[in-house]
């Protein structure tokens, strides 16, 4: 197991397209071999994947007000 | 730069260049009968109010800018329908008109420090290798205990441009292509946009981690 990554900055860019869903096969493969064998990869990943559900899970979602939705339809009506 | 005004909400449909906001009267008339808008409006247009809406907050940071915003947008969307190709990517192309809304409306009332922030962006866009080619040096764990108002104080902290590519990838799952159509930028600025935001957002996620006590590395 590595415990440097020398190519941290471009690993880091790649684990992202992945977690986005962006990567190519071959960046997949790549980012297979070095969660085997890379800790800094490692660590990143799940680094990046917490920060991304952090996004998408935790934050609260707002949700448009009745009151606007009614406004709205409403003055379309009044437009043509 | 998106500091300059884009008004040219329709850029990224197959029209004969005209401006949506200039000239409604030159969009290429796709000649839809009332009956025809409003069920595009409603069918198309309304079922992503929520996530408008959830965009308009996260820009503006203030619920009465958010509904402003938010109708203004629609109102607009209806104005220009006609430039609106039935079957596309609505919400894309809704979007785009509430973020330009934003950028040209907005932006200067905002009530963020808005003269902090520019210039913070500024440094981070004229100082690349420094700012970028870096990574922040914290834990997932550390970062796991945090409620969702945190992370969101994290993000409102962040300048307007890095938050907004943030929004669009994680929080409203947009693919790449789509955030540079949204954007008007190339594909490869929204990567590296990208990458920069999610390094400030995990410098204030350290930030807010350490100042709330969750376990460092160091302990005290
Ligand atoms: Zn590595």
């Amino acid at each position: 197991m590595k415990e440097n990554c020398s190519h941290q900055v471009d690993c880091l860019k790649m684990i992202q397209l992945i977690l986005d869903g962006e990567a190519t096969e071959q960046q997949l493969a790549k980012l297979q071999i070095n969660l085997e064998s890379c800790q800094p990869c490692i660590r990143m990943y799940h680094l990046e994947k917490e920060v991304k559900e952090l996004l998408t899970k935790r934050m609260e979602k707002r949700c448009c007000p009745d009151e606007l939705v009614a406004t709205i339809k409403s003055r379309i009506l009044s437009f043509s | 730069m998106s500091d300059t005004p884009t008004r040219d909400d329709d850029q990224t449909l197959p029209t004969d260049g005209s401006s949506v906001e200039q000239s409604p009267s030159d969009a290429p008339a796709r000649g839809y009968t009332d009956e025809q808008k409003y069920r595009i409006f409603n069918k198309e247009f309304m079922p992503h109010i929520d996530s408008m809406y959830n965009f308009a907050f996260r820009l503006t940071t203030d619920e009465d800018d958010a509904n402003d915003l938010v109708q203004d947008t629609y109102l607009k969307a209806f104005r220009f329908i006609s430039s609106f190709e039935q079957g596309t990517n609505a919400k894309a192309w809704l979007f785009r008109i509430l973020k330009n809304s934003f950028i040209n409306d907005y932006r200067k009332k905002s009530k963020e420090p808005a003269k902090v922030d520019y210039q913070d962006v500024e440094t981070t866009y004229n100082s690349e290798d420094a700012e970028t080619e870096h990574t922040v040096d914290l834990r997932a764990e550390s970062v796991s205990d945090l409620i969702g108002d945190e992370v969101a104080t994290a993000l409102n902290s962040l300048p307007v441009d890095f938050r907004t590519v943030i929004i669009l990838c994680d929080i409203e799952g947009f693919t790449y292509e789509e955030m540079a159509k949204i954007l008007d930028i190339p594909i490869g600025t929204v990567r590296s946009r990208l990458h920069r935001a999610r390094n400030l957002l995990k410098e204030k996620l350290r930030d807010y981690a350490s100042s709330m006590g969750y376990k460092e590395e160091t302990d005290e």
